[in-house]
Parts: structure tokens; sequence; C-alpha cells
């Protein structure tokens, strides 16, 4: 798919189909932009629609490795860029104790060995020190890098600023060692579930895509390519029912994914349609939380009508 | 084509949606990527380099098909058939070096398209008030201090009144939703159905803040006295830590026919919060103020017990009838209070007084005192030395208006009265609106 010529949003679509996902046409041509443009694609939405599930895929599409970072509230520069190994630091001083102390042995006082040392412990702050984590191996990296910055939203906005500088250069800054700028910039997807407003520079410098809940057609077409021993009636059914409960006021609204894990246990016990005991053993793949459970088996009879 | 789509980003910017040139680019360079020939990929190509935000892309959506509609086949309705369709939708756009003319986005609602003359004009003080404010002229005006107003594009905040108008925002974003709109119940169940989802939002907010503050500022002097006595290995910096300091909290609530269903909203979404004070009073008030405080705890104890569901009741269609807990919707809990006759007309002069003179007004340092109205009194004495005296009893007074900015002030409203005796006012239109305020309250607790 990365051969230029065959390089087209209805090659995306295929191969994303190939690899059990379907993706819309607005999915497909927003990538085949953001792949053109080599801009970062910020992709928001509810949760459980696939934000991350095209993340991956848009790696294994281009053979390349998916570097994940996964933010989190306290998400800071050491656990997101690099840290000095500081045990391995502690190591080397010590092995290199004797060497040390030659250097320093004709010193006539404190200051010339402080002199003789100076350029020396500049080799404690080397790469070979430097424990890269996700952000500095994605842009050192010499094989293609798919970097997902999954759920930004979730990092405070100190992070967020301090990844403009990835985002529109691909380059990061470490104080002992200067600018290290990607010689291959990696493919940048951003994710995010809303909970918080991103800002507009983070903003301006991706392509946005907002993933929303597929329509009744298109989650029928998901259904049947993820799990395609569900027979046909018993899909529209679970679908129709799982479209129903997005409707209503639930604490956690099902995504995607908990329709296809809720249909693999549809298939998993044998059931044949939507009876009432079928759903009482198997609604826990579909909700995750006890009210809406509890609100859901109530009301039942009306939903399944 | 370039300079079509350059008149169709200058309406886009005159509508409300900036896009900087930097995107603009980005849009030229997504166009000629996928070319002219196919409507549906025109049109996503422009939106994802344009349009950052769900509420973005509808107004993009509505501008594109208005833009962009097939020569003869102009309007809104026709040119959304047009990018809908899969089938039988037209391939291409139409032309971009004749696009059609775009109408200004209604983004306020009808009243904006009268004469400037007729628009409503706010009371001279309160209208140099709200001017100061939004101006960001670091004064206060009496206690008042901030105006938390909802985002606009920027060309509207001249400090003139008449371009001070209401975002109601895109129709299908029920956060977004004005709720002195008609609302039928199953729409008030969708605005309340997306409470959860904010409360989490605040939520975390909150606790970012909360652990900020726990950290406490930097305490200078302690820095260098523990540093130097140590030879500065390993270097500390001490923080000087907040006292903690619980606040006591009344909210006084108009339950109007006007301002229940926000009231009833804003309630849902700040119960949570108000764990963390030491004590809430919940006073509903029309033309007296009646305490709620044991009705409002039982009724959001149901909810636990027996989830959200549809009114039992039928024919309860007033304000607040879609938002239910546990079988019971707010307008029912609200209609059931002795004392409080919700068909009264709204007397805020009576309310205050009445609270005044009562033993439980609220009073305090540590006392806030929240108020959720839009001061319209019916053209009553609006009495606002009993409110200034009210508010004066304590730490902290917000006010939460369920009112567009444009209308403060406008007819029977008292607000230029009250507003300078309150700390903040919170423009609260919608449910972000009432979000705005409820981070507000947890700021002060």
């Amino acid at each position: 798919m990365s051969a230029p010529g065959s390089f087209s949003p209805e090659a995306i679509e295929a191969a994303f189909r190939e690899h059990g996902f379907v993706a819309t046409g607005q999915v497909a041509t927003t990538l085949f932009l953001a792949e053109r443009l080599a801009k970062p694609l910020l992709l928001e939405g509810p949760p459980g629609v696939g934000k991350t599930e095209i993340g991956k895929l848009w790696a294994a599409c281009h053979d390349a490795e998916l570097v994940r970072l996964q933010c989190y509230e306290g998400l800071d520069e050491a656990k997101a860029l690099y840290e000095w190994s500081y045990g391995k630091q502690m190591l080397y001083a010590q092995l290199l104790r004797e060497k040390t102390a030659a250097l320093v042995a004709d010193a006539p006082d404190l200051a010339a060995a402080m002199r003789r040392l100076r350029g020396q412990a500049d080799e404690f702050f080397s790469r070979d020190f430097l424990l890269p984590r996700p952000l500095l191996a994605a842009i050192t990296a010499t094989r293609p890098v798919v970097l997902l910055v999954d759920e930004v939203d979730r990092a405070d906005e100190e992070f967020e600023a301090f990844l403009l500088e990835v985002l529109s250069d691909s380059q990061v800054s470490i104080p002992e060692l200067g600018t290290i700028r990607a010689a291959r910039p990696p493919r940048v997807i951003l994710t995010s579930n809303d909970s918080r407003e991103l800002s507009d520079a983070l903003r301006r410098r991706c392509l946005y895509l907002f993933v929303d809940y597929p329509d009744f057609d298109e989650e029928l077409r998901i259904v049947e390519s993820r799990v395609p021993q569900i027979e046909r009636k018993l899909r529209e059914h679970l679908v129709r029912f799982t479209q129903t409960l997005r409707r209503s006021s639930l604490r956690k609204r099902p995504g995607i994914a908990e329709t296809i894990d809720w249909a693999l246990a549809l298939v998993a016990i044998g059931a044949e349609g939507l009876s009432e005991p079928a759903l009482r053993r198997t609604l826990g793949a579909l909700l995750k939380n006890r009210e809406d459970l509890e609100r859901v088996l109530q009301d039942l009879p009306r939903l399944r009508s | 084509m370039i300079a079509g789509l350059e008149r169709f980003v200058v309406e886009l910017r005159r509508a409300g949606l900036s896009a900087s040139p930097a995107e603009w680019i980005d849009a030229v360079r997504a166009v000629d990527e996928v070319g002219v020939g196919d409507r549906e990929r025109f049109r996503v190509a422009l939106r994802c380099a344009l349009a950052k935000r769900v509420a973005q892309q509808r107004l993009f959506d509505e501008a594109f098909a208005r833009f962009f509609s097939t020569p003869g086949r102009g309007g809104v309705e026709r040119g959304r058939r047009a990018t809908a369709g899969a089938g039988g939708a037209p391939r291409g756009p139409a032309p971009v070096d004749a696009p059609r003319a775009l109408p200004r986005l209604d983004r306020s609602g009808p009243s904006d398209r009268r004469p400037r003359s007729e628009m409503p004009r706010l009371q001279p003080d309160l209208q140099a008030l709200v001017a100061r404010l939004l101006d960001g002229v670091p004064r206060r005006v009496g206690r008042l201090r901030h105006i938390v107003v909802e985002p606009r594009h920027p060309s509207s905040r001249e400090g003139r009144m008449e371009h001070v108008r209401a975002a109601p925002g895109p129709p299908g974003d029920p956060r977004r939703r004005d709720l002195r709109g008609r609302l039928a119940s199953e729409d008030e169940r969708e605005i309340a159905a997306e409470v959860p989802r904010l409360v989490e939002r605040i939520r975390l907010r909150s606790a970012r803040r909360t652990r900020r503050s726990l950290r406490g500022t930097l305490y200078l002097r302690r820095v260098f006295r523990e540093n130097v006595s140590r030879g500065g290995v390993p270097f500390v910096l001490p923080r000087r830590r907040r006292r903690s300091r619980r606040s006591r909290v009344v909210l006084l609530v108009d339950v109007s026919w006007s301002t229940a269903r926000a009231a009833g909203l804003f309630l849902l979404l700040a119960h949570e919060f108000l764990r963390r004070a030491r004590d809430t009073r919940t006073l509903f008030f029309v033309d007296r103020a009646v305490d709620g405080t044991t009705r409002m705890a039982s009724w959001l104890r149901r909810e636990a017990a027996s989830g959200s569901g549809p009114a039992r009741e039928r024919g309860d269609r007033g304000p607040g009838s879609g938002i239910v807990r546990g079988g019971v919707s707010f307008s029912r809990l609200i209609g059931g209070l002795p004392g409080l006759v919700l068909d009264a007309p709204s007397d805020y002069g009576r309310a205050f007084d009445g609270l005044l003179r009562s033993t439980s007004r609220p009073s305090g340092r540590d006392t806030l005192l929240l108020v959720l109205g839009d001061g319209r009194t019916n053209r009553f004495d609006p009495q606002d030395w009993a409110f200034e005296e009210i508010a004066s009893r304590c730490g902290a007074v917000l006010w939460l208006v369920p009112e567009s900015i444009a209308r403060w002030g406008t007819g029977d409203s008292a607000l230029g009265a009250y507003l300078p005796h309150a700390d903040v006012a919170v423009e609260a239109t919608d449910l972000e609106g009432l979000a705005r305020g409820v981070g507000e309250l947890i700021r002060r607790l």
C-alpha cells in the first residue's frame, strides 16, 4: 500500500477491511490526507468507537512499528520523552574510579582537578546513558514508526503544550544533548475521548476527525465482519438493541467493542435470539455499570419490543 | 479554484468558524490531493483541515451545503441532500470559482436578525458594567469582579453590547441547547443524559486543581533555611500547605417557569461536588424562599436506589418534567414543596426580603451563596438593598444567569441592581454554561 501509485483512500479502505475493520470513506480519506500532508491526525470521539484500533491498523498497513504513548494525569517529560539511566551512570562511575583518580592524580589543587574532570563528565550525559521513552523512541527510530498518543485528553495541559514541538517539527529538545530532529518523521495519531477541551494550538497542528458511534447499517457490517458465525437475524436484533441503548440515558454507553464482545458472548452460549434468559446471561458484556445493568434489566420488555 | 476556496474560508470566518492561515494552507493542500471530482471526498478534505471541533464540523457542514450547492439547487436542505446521499449524490461539488452566496450562519437565534434599533437595550448601568468587565478592565464594579460568558468569536467582544450575543450552538448538540427554548420532556431527558459525562469532566479538572493546591506554594524562606543547613544535598523545595477550609453552601434557586429547567439540571450537575462542602442548604423560590434541602437529598438518594427512568406520573409536562431521578421528575419535586407556589409571578424583592427577615438567612464568612435566576421581577420592587444585606453577610456570592448576556437587565430584569453585590456572574444558557457555573462553585469550596 505504501507504493505511491496504489496509495489512495480506496486502498486504505481495502487494507483496513483485510484486517477486519470497516473504515468509512471519511476515515479513509482523512488518513490518506494525513499521510500525504505529513500531518498528525487527531481522532476524537466517545470511548469504544475504534480510535485506538485505527492507530494500530495504520501501523499494520504500513508495516511500521507502533509506538504507543498512553496518556494519564501526571504524565510528564521524564515518562514520555527520556530519562537518564541513573543506575548505569553510577555503575560506570564506580568502574571508572581508578581511571578518574589517575586523571586528577597530579593536579596541584581542587580547581585544577575540577578543570580536568569537566570535559570528562559530559561522557556521563551522552546517548549511552539515555533511556528513550516513547516520544524519543519514535523520533530516533530508523524504521517507519506510527506514534500513537492515546487519550491525550487525560494528560495535563502542560504536557499538551510540550507535545506541540514534537507535532509541528518532529523534534525534541534535551538540554544536555541539544535538539534531536527526526530523520524520518513518524506518522502521528492522537486520540481523545473529549473528557476535556484540548487547546487550539494542538488542534491547529493536526488534521481532525470525529469518530462517532456507527449507524445501524455500518454497525451491522462491523459485526458481520468481526463475528461472521452469528446468524443474520440475531445480528440485526443485537445491533438494533445496542443502537436503542445508545439513545437512552446510560452512564456508560456501549461502544463497538462492547457490541462485538456481546455478539461473541451470544454465539458462545448458543443463543438463537434475544430471549430474556440469554440477555440476562450476556448483558454484562455490553454494559459495564451496575446501575445501567439494573435499569436495562428492568426495562427489558420495552427494549425487546 | 483557490479564489473560490478563499471566499469560502472568509465566509466561514465571518460565520464564526475561524481558520488560521496555516489551516487554510492545509485545506488547499488537502483539496489538491483529493481533487474536486468527488463531492464527499472534497468535503471531508476541507473539513478535516478547517473544522477542529464537533460543533465546528456541524457549522462547517451547513456552510458547505450552502456554499457548494449545485447551481440551480440552492438552499440548505437541498444542499444537505446532495452532501449526504451515497448512491444518488452528485459526484462533484459546484464549481468552486462560482460559489453561491453564503448566508451568514445564524448562531444567535432569530432575534438577532432584527434591525439594530430594535435590539433589546440594556439598562445603562449594567451595560457599562458588562462592557468594562468583558473588556478586561481590571476594576471592580461594586463587588462584582468577574463575568464568565460563553466563548464567542473574537469579533463579538468589542465592548459594544449589540455585539454581545448568545451563541446557542448547533441544533444537534444537547449540551449546547438553549434551556429557555421550547423543549419537550424527551429533549430534557436527552440533555439530562449528558450530565454524567459533564460531571466526569468537571471532576477531572477539579481533581487536577485540588492536587495543585494541595501541593501548595513554594515557601522561599524555608528553601534557604533548610538547604543551607545541609549544604544543599539533597536540595529540597518546601512548600507552604494550604489550610483546608470547608465552606457552607446556600443555593438560592429560582424555580419559576422560565428557569426551572436550568435549576434542575444545575442541581444534578452540582450535587456530586457539594459533598465537599461542610453543609449545603437548597432554597427554592418564586416569590418566597422555601427550604427544599431534605426533599432534594431524598430525590438524589432515590436515583442511587432505583436509577433514572421516565416519570411515572402522567400529565407532568412543565419545565423539568424530563429531568427524572428514580421515577420522580424535578417538576414534581418542586411542585410538591409546601409553601412554594409555582404559578405565582416571580418576585425577587419579596423573596430576598423574606429571607433576610427569616432566621435561616445565610450568614458567615465561610458561607458561599449561589443564586440561580434571571432576575426578572415582573416590575415588582427589586429590593436590592435586601440582597445587598444578605450578600454582605456571606463570604462569597455567585450568580448564575440562565439567560443570554445580551438580555441581562432588559425589560423587567433587575440584574443591574443585583449583580454589583455578587462576586461573580456566570452566563449559563445551556448545559455547558451550567457546568462553567459548577466550576466556579467548586473553585470556592
